[in-house]
Formats: C-alpha cells, structure tokens, sequence
C-alpha cells in the first residue's frame, strides 16, 4: 500500500478497505458499461430503425449510422413520403448489461436442442475437464523436471535451450498433428493444454527451484542430508508455496489455451458455444458465456489462494498478494 | 465453400506436411467392424443430416453412422489425419484436401448455393461491370474469388480490371465501410452482416447467377468407399428422406426447428440461410452427376475449380478430377 | 591515561590456562591450505598456506579484512567448498564434504521456515535415523539450552532475529558436533541483541563440551568471545598472527575497558586497518580516502552545522 487510502474510508480497517475496493474494482467497469449501455446521450452512435417508412432498404431492428439515416429522412421529407422512426442505439457487439443477464441466465435454463445437444452447463463441465487433464498431465512431467532443472545445473542446462526454443512455438499449430496422432474427441484438446502449459510450467518452475535460498540447503548439508532427500526434505519443501504460486498462475494460462484447443477435432465445450454465438452475431451470449469462464477462473483462483494461505501457514507473501 | 472461417496459412502448411503420414498409418481394414464415422459443420445442407439423426433413420435403413460435429476446416483436419470415414465439403475443398495426400470420392451431392455466397457492392454500383478499375476486398483462393471471376467473365471483364484486396472473410463487412473499397465477397451469415454494416449497400452477383458454381458434397475415404459400398449406398437413401422432409411444407417447419437447434438460433433467423441453399434429392443429383463442361455438371465445376485452384496457387499440380467423381453409389439403384 | 600493557602480557591466571588448553587433544587441525579460483580476472588466490589448530573446548575467533578469505576458509571446514591443496583434519582424520560432526551457524536466517522450531532442531537427528519420539526428546532437550521451550510451536518468522539464532545454535548443536563452525552468526542483529547473544553463547560453551571456531568482523566480538584470534590478511588470505586474548575468563560486559582488552584490541586495530603504507593502497583504504576527500557540499556555506 504506498499511498493509503483515500478520507472517505480511511477510518475502516484495512481489511474492509480492500474489500471495499475489490467490490468497487468491478462495479466501476459495470457502471461506466451501463451508462454507456443505458444513457441515450453517451455514444450510441447507429440507430434501429422502427418504423422503416419509406426507405426501401430499411427494415425494423436494422442498425443505421446517425449520418445516413438522417440522410434518408431528409430524402423522405423532400419525397414527400413517409419518414423513417428510430431509436439512439449502440452497435451489435456492445449488448446492454441487462440483455447479458438475461442471456446469462437462459443460456442455463434453456433445454438442449435435439437429441444430441447438450446444457450449457454440461458444455462447461466439459470444457473444465480438458482444462484439468491437460494441467494434470503437464504437472506430472513439467513439476519434477522443473524442480530436477532448478536443483541440477547440469539437467538444467540440458534441457532448457531445446524447451525454450519450444515454448516459442504457438500451441494451435500443433491442432491438425494432435488430431492426426490423438483422434477427433477429447485427447488433442487436452495435448494442445500440455503443449501450452507444459514448456512454460518446466522453466517458471525452474527458475523458482533456483531461487530456494541456497542457505538452506548448506544448512541441510551440514546437518547431514544428502542425495535424493535435499529434494525431498529441504528443495521441495522450500519451494512449495512459490511452487503452488506458479502453478496457479499456469493454470490461468491453460484455460486462455482452452478456446484455441477446443476449436481442434469435435465442437464441443464452451468455445463450441461461443464460436457458435458469435457466428450469429448474438453477441449477448457470448458476452455471457466469456463473462462464465472468467467467473469459474477467477472463482478457483480465490479458492486455491484461501486454501494456499491454509496450506503454508509459514510463508507470509500467500497473504497479501 | 470455406463455410467457416479461419484457415491459417501455418495450419494448412502443417496439415499438408504432416497429415498423409498420419493418415497412412491408420489402417480402414481395423475399423471395419465400427459405424461409419462422418464429419459434419454449420451449413445448412449439412446441418440437414440432423434430421436423420434425430428421426433414428440410420438405424431403420440397417446402417450403423456416427456423425461427429466439427468446425469446417477442423472436419477436413480430421478427415485428413484419417480419424473418420468421410467428411461434407465442397467440391473444390474436396480437391484441395487430396492434394495434401487425403484422396477422396464424393459419394453424392447435398446442395448447392443458391444466394448465399455473393458479391456485395456499396450504394450505387449496380453491376459486376461498374467495378472496373474499383478495389474488391475478399479471401482469395476461396469460393468468393471465383464467384467474381466466374462473374466478371460473364461481364466481358478480366480478373486484372478489378484491383482486389486480401481480408478474411470474417472481416469483411468492416472493411466494406472503408471509403476506398467498392465491394467485398463474402457468405451468408457473413454477407448479411457486410449489408447491414453499409446501408444500402446490394448484392450484385450471389451464387444464384451461377446455378452449380460450387457444390457441396459427401466426400469419403476410397478405401472405405471399395470396403463398404453397401453401406454407403444405405446412407444415401436416407438422404432422399431428408431432401423430402425438410422441402415438403407440412414438415418443414419441424425440420428447421431441428437444423436451427442444432446451429443455436431460432428457427426464424435460421430460414433465411435454408432458402439460400439448394437441396439435392437424389434424383437432382443423377442430373448433376453427369459428364459435361458447364456449371450444371459436377464434373465441369469440379474442373472449373482444379483450374482455378492451380491458378490461385492454392496447390501447384492439377488434380487428377475424375479420381474424385465416381457416380455410382448416387446412381444405385 | 596510563600507558597501556603489551597485549603479549599474560597475567599468572592467563597463562596457566593457555598452559591447560595446550594439553587438550587437538580437534581441528588445518595444515598447509591453499584455495585458489578461475574468476574472469584469471587466477585468483582466496587463502594460502594456513596452517592452525583448534583444542577441544577452545574458543577461536576468525577476524580480518573484508575479502581476507574467512568466510571461505569456514565453507572449506564445513565442507561446502573445496580447497586447493592441504588438509583438513577434524580427530587426525580429513574431511571430505559436509558431515555432522561439523555443526554450522550461518550469518542469515537459515532456519527452514515451513517447519516449527521444534521440528527445525529435529531435523538433524530424524535424518540421521533417530525415531520420531527421541529426536523430539532431543529437541525439547537443546530447546531448552538456549531458552526457547516456550516456543517450541512457532514457525520462524515469527521470532526475533535473536532467538532465530539461538533456535540455529540448537540445530547445530543437537547433532552433538565435535566443532561448532560460526559464521558471523551475530552480525545481522542490533547492537543490544548482539551483547546478550554474545553472553548467551559463552555461557553455552562454559556448560558444554564444545569447540568454536567463530568468524567475525567485529573486534570487540573477537577478543569478548575468544581464547584465540586467528588474524587474516587480505589478498590472499594469510595468517597474520595468532593472539592469545589475554583478558582472563569468566569475561564480563565490563572488561571492555580493561587495560588487557584496550592492548588487545589496540594490536588487532594495528594489524587490521594498518596506517597507510606508501603506494600500496588497499581497494578498503581507497575506498575510505575517496569518501572523505570528496565530498560535495551541497548546503549553504553559512547553514553549518557543526
């Protein structure tokens, strides 16, 4: 905190304070979205025709420039025909908050459409499990060998140039391989999660190992650990809240690799739901659908920082971040 | 008909290179046993299929299909690494597909644009012919380049009277408000949006001057085409069904019900994109599906497209067409 | 002021004690040891030719200049480092690599600080086999040594830089060393804290049968604390003499000013920050001369402060 906080509610704790804050860090962005969305003076720059009167290409519901449909009525006026009627509106791709909720809140309650459909809700649990087998598996291999890179120079140095050249290669341009190698359903959506997270996951972890203090591991060596149980009992343990920091930060990384992986093999999955969408140009939904991810995200993202700050009761940077 | 949207150089360069070895490596004898597996995308001749689907007809016609949901390009993706049996597509993507190795044998046709693919030209041009020396923004290499081509020919232009202009189609009603671009070439829904991003602005040439330009077809593996003929020709008969539900006006408004459901709109927007297409029966098809040199034969527009294709550099070598046309399962009795 | 005694002047008492020390078997002995590092310079030599050795129950202190070498001649008797050439003998035998008989005390908090204090000091014992049950007993055991049983429970960072320290002497110390290796172990700590830990560790010595080899920047520290003070020169690190610290024992804060100590502390002075030598600047004393001749003034003339 380098400046504090402002007369207004320096006087509550500070907790109340950030909390206060954290609230207002979203309703500011809410707000100036319905004052634009709401307010027919700010911006609006079409119009939505209601009334087309006698403009021939005008239809009820199109969106019109200002301009040009001030244009035509003018043209209508000096015709002598009937005048076109509209409305002050925003663009298409700028739906008002309440059409994002409403959109929220039938995307889950609207029944799937055929046989073969399936609830928003089930869409995302899918779009989640992808999301959890690709972290899980590349956890399984980019942990210990980020650790083994960190602990070992020799390992490190072995390993590192090649995953920093890899990590430079986008991971949706392995989507057609994945599927000639892996098939069309779940398992190249998940390879191209690994792909993504993988490479980074080896060198954050790494470099994280790397700045364990090394005291601590003379410490251990002069109390008389050796070998295998340095990592077990001294590098492990050192690194685990930074560890468990990173892999926090990875796992938002996996879900932004999510939309391009999904797009691979089968529909399915939320990014099914958005591309779909916005094929359509129903935006409302995909605002929607965009604003679920960011809930479940951010949402697990709190989860596991509460639970860090219970797991490492020791380690002080869990619990101002 | 590139009927979704992105298609990366990287990917496609990758697909070419690394696909027929995948493919070559997966085996049809293995997977004799299993349903025939189709890739299907959002357009609305495909999209139909569903109501077989939902009908249950597959199973009481005797054949055993899966059909697998994709994105377009992701459905040839698959197709190409050889995870299923066959794919809907058009024809010219068809050629542009085995030239990465992926050979295949279109089965039948499932419609053809009518309307849906146009030329969209800003307030006051009225002809292809009043484009020259104007700027047209487009992808070039898909459908949209040759719809213009094909056009521009009739109006007694060359390709070099125009001056065109490379977006992605996705991008192109943005671009058509730009002041120094008089048309764009675009697909419906795509081209709806270019018309309501620039009032007043018309289509001038759609793909319902051009009957046949493209065509949209059921592409299959040959070696699953040689193995189990029999049941692709059941398949086939199902899609007679189709054609008839979906056109007879008593049950048309359950069959648009279905293909809206599955696209995710209602019913009501997803009309105007049926009435853009036209569906084949079988029977249409076998008129089709005869030699000739016009847009009325598959074979004249698939050889139409060949050319095209080499001259776009979309592949170097001219296909070999009549590899890929083999009218006997539309034919069989 | 009185003129003050040779520091060489060791009173009966004194001298009858040094006499008993010499008659304890040697714990530590360092013979011939050289180290020498490739640096971008080329070759550079830390330490050479160090020869000295330390008697069971005896108290050296390390002192010299800053880049004489002590910390890594400390490194090389724990086992840290490696040396050049020569030998280092703990009980007649070399050391190769860390090992418990050599117990280390670093200058930072080296405390692991995802363990309880508790388990900090039970961490040698349990990973020398010993059971849960009876590492623990022990570590109740040296807890209580240093005064820390009521914290037995409490993660490191939430003690006083202090009482880390002393939960770091109780770690080493559980493993029952032959030699408690000490490296600068007070030098983070406020001055006050300082003084205590410094009767705190001599009390301990006093009740234990433990060797310390200590190093030290500070003198006072040195000749507070030590039987012996192992005097390092700089570049490279050399022996410069040994001083028997003739201020008698139990030390107390108030010998400070003792004329043993002044003599002491005078010729530690004299060989550690020598006076200035025609030419042979030191990097240390350049860096001194640069700072006190110039300097800019950048207050008014007439806003003197002095």
């Amino acid at each position: 905190m380098s400046l504090g906080f402002p007369a207004a509610i320096a006087h509550l704790p500070e907790s109340r304070q950030r909390a206060l804050l954290a609230v207002g860090s979203f309703l500011l962005p809410i707000l100036v979205w319905c004052m634009i969305s709401y307010l027919p003076f700010l911006w609006h720059p079409k119009v939505m025709v209601e009334e087309p009167g006698g403009v021939g290409y005008f239809q009820a519901g199109m969106l019109i420039d200002h301009a040009d449909f001030a244009e035509q009525a003018r043209q209508m006026r000096e015709q002598g025909l009937a005048l076109p009627s509209g409305i002050p509106a925003n663009p298409i791709y700028l739906p008002a908050p309440h059409l994002v909720a409403k959109a929220f809140y039938t995307g889950f309650t609207t029944p799937p459409q055929g046989r073969d459909g399936v609830w928003l809700h089930e869409s995302l649990w899918h779009s989640i499990q992808i999301i959890f087998w690709g972290f899980v598996i590349s956890s399984l291999f980019g942990v210990p060998l980020g650790i083994l890179g960190g602990t070992y120079t020799v390992l490190g140095r072995l390993q590192e140039p090649f995953i920093e050249f890899f990590r430079y290669l986008p991971a949706p341009a392995f989507g057609a391989l994945a599927v000639a190698v892996l098939g069309i359903y779940d398992g190249p959506k998940i390879a191209i999660i690994v792909i993504g997270t993988f490479f980074q996951q080896v060198l954050v972890i790494a470099n994280t190992t790397r700045k364990l203090e090394i005291t601590l591991i003379e410490a251990a060596r002069t109390l008389g650990t050796r070998g295998a149980r340095l990592i077990t009992k001294v590098v492990l343990p050192g690194i685990l809240p930074d560890l468990y920091r990173d892999q926090r930060i990875l796992l938002g990384w996996a879900w932004t690799y999510l939309i391009v992986a999904e797009l691979i093999g089968t529909s399915s999955g939320i990014t099914w739901y958005i591309t779909q969408q916005a094929r359509y140009q129903h935006f409302e939904n995909v605002y929607a659908a965009i604003i679920i991810i960011g809930i479940i995200g951010f949402g697990s993202d709190l989860l596991l920082a509460r639970l860090g700050r219970r797991l490492f009761p020791w380690d002080r940077t869990q619990e101002r971040k | 008909m590139t009927k979704s949207k992105t298609s990366s150089a990287m990917k496609r360069w990758l697909a070419r290179a690394l696909l027929p070895i995948a493919a070559a490596a997966c085996s049809f004898a293995a997977q004799a046993a299993q349903p025939l597996k189709i890739g299907y995308s959002d357009w609305p001749g495909w999209v139909a299929w569903q109501v077989a689907i939902e009908k249950d007809w597959f199973k009481a016609a005797g054949v055993d299909v899966k059909f697998e949901w994709f994105d377009y390009s992701a459905s040839m993706d698959a197709f190409a690494a050889g995870k299923i049996d066959a794919v809907t597509m058009t024809n010219g993507d068809a050629l542009v597909t085995g030239s990465g190795g992926a050979k295949s044998v279109m089965l039948m046709l499932t419609d053809y644009s009518n309307g849906n693919d146009m030329i969209v030209a800003k307030p006051g041009i009225k002809s292809l012919a009043e484009l020259k020396g104007k700027k047209v923004a487009l992808e070039q290499g898909l459908v949209e380049h040759l719809l213009l081509l094909n056009g521009l020919k009739k109006a007694g232009l060359k390709e070099s009277d125009v001056k065109l202009v490379n977006v992605k189609t996705n991008e192109t009603p943005q671009t058509l408000t730009a002041a120094d671009i008089s048309a764009i070439g675009a697909w419906q829904p795509v081209s709806g949006e270019a018309m309501k991003a620039v009032p007043g602005s018309k289509p001038i040439y759609t793909s319902a001057d051009e009957p046949g330009l493209i065509y949209d077809v059921l592409a299959a593996n040959p070696a699953s085409v040689k193995a189990r003929r029999d049941e692709w020709i059941k398949v086939l008969k199902v899609w007679d069904k189709v054609v008839a539900y979906i056109n007879d006006p008593k049950t048309q408004p359950d069959a648009v019900k279905i293909m809206a459901g599955k696209s995710g709109v209602s019913p009501a927007e997803y009309l105007p994109l049926l009435k853009g297409t036209k569906l084949l029966s079988l029977e249409e098809g076998k008129k089709v599906y005869v030699k000739g040199s016009g847009f009325d034969s598959l074979y004249g527009s698939t050889k139409t497209v060949n050319e095209f294709n080499v001259a776009a550099g979309v592949y170097k070598k001219a296909e070999n067409v009549d590899a890929y046309l083999d009218p006997s399962f539309t034919n069989a009795k | 002021m009185d003129a003050l005694p040779s520091y060489l002047d060791q009173s009966e008492a004194v001298r009858a004690r040094f006499a008993r020390i010499r008659q304890r078997e040697v714990i530590l002995e360092v013979r011939g040891l050289h180290k020498r590092y490739q640096s971008a310079q080329g070759e550079t030599e830390a330490l050479r030719d160090i020869n000295f050795k330390v008697r069971r129950r005896e108290f050296v202190c390390v002192i010299g200049p800053s880049g004489c070498g002590k910390s890594t001649l400390i490194r090389i008797l724990a086992g840290l480092e490696s040396h050049s050439a020569g030998d280092v003998l703990l009980d007649d035998k070399p050391v190769s690599g860390p090992g418990r008989d050599r117990g280390m005390v670093f200058q930072g908090y080296s405390l692991f600080p995802w363990l309880t204090v508790k388990k900090n000091v039970m961490f040698g014992p349990e990973i020398s086999g010993f059971s849960h049950d009876s590492a623990e007993r022990e570590a109740r055991l040296w807890l209580d040594v240093v005064g820390l049983s009521k914290f037995a429970d409490a993660y490191p960072h939430e003690l006083s830089g202090g009482m880390r320290q002393r939960v770091a002497i109780a770690r080493a110390l559980v493993n029952q060393p032959r030699i408690l290796l000490m490296d600068e172990p007070f030098g983070a700590l406020d001055a006050q804290t300082r003084a205590k830990m410094q009767t705190h560790l001599l009390e301990i010595w006093r009740n234990l049968d433990i060797t310390i080899l200590f190093i030290t920047h500070d003198l006072d520290e040195a000749i507070y604390l030590a039987d012996r003070v192992l005097v390092l020169k700089a570049h490279p690190g050399e022996v410069q003499e040994v001083i028997e610290v003739p201020v008698p024992r139990p030390r107390l804060p108030g010998q400070f000013s003792s004329p043993e100590f002044r003599a002491t502390k005078d010729r530690l002075e004299a060989l550690i920050h020598p006076a200035e030598e025609d030419g042979d600047l030191s990097p240390a004393l350049a860096e001194d001369s640069a700072l006190q001749q110039h300097m800019i003034r950048f207050t008014d003339v007439a806003d003197n402060v002095e």
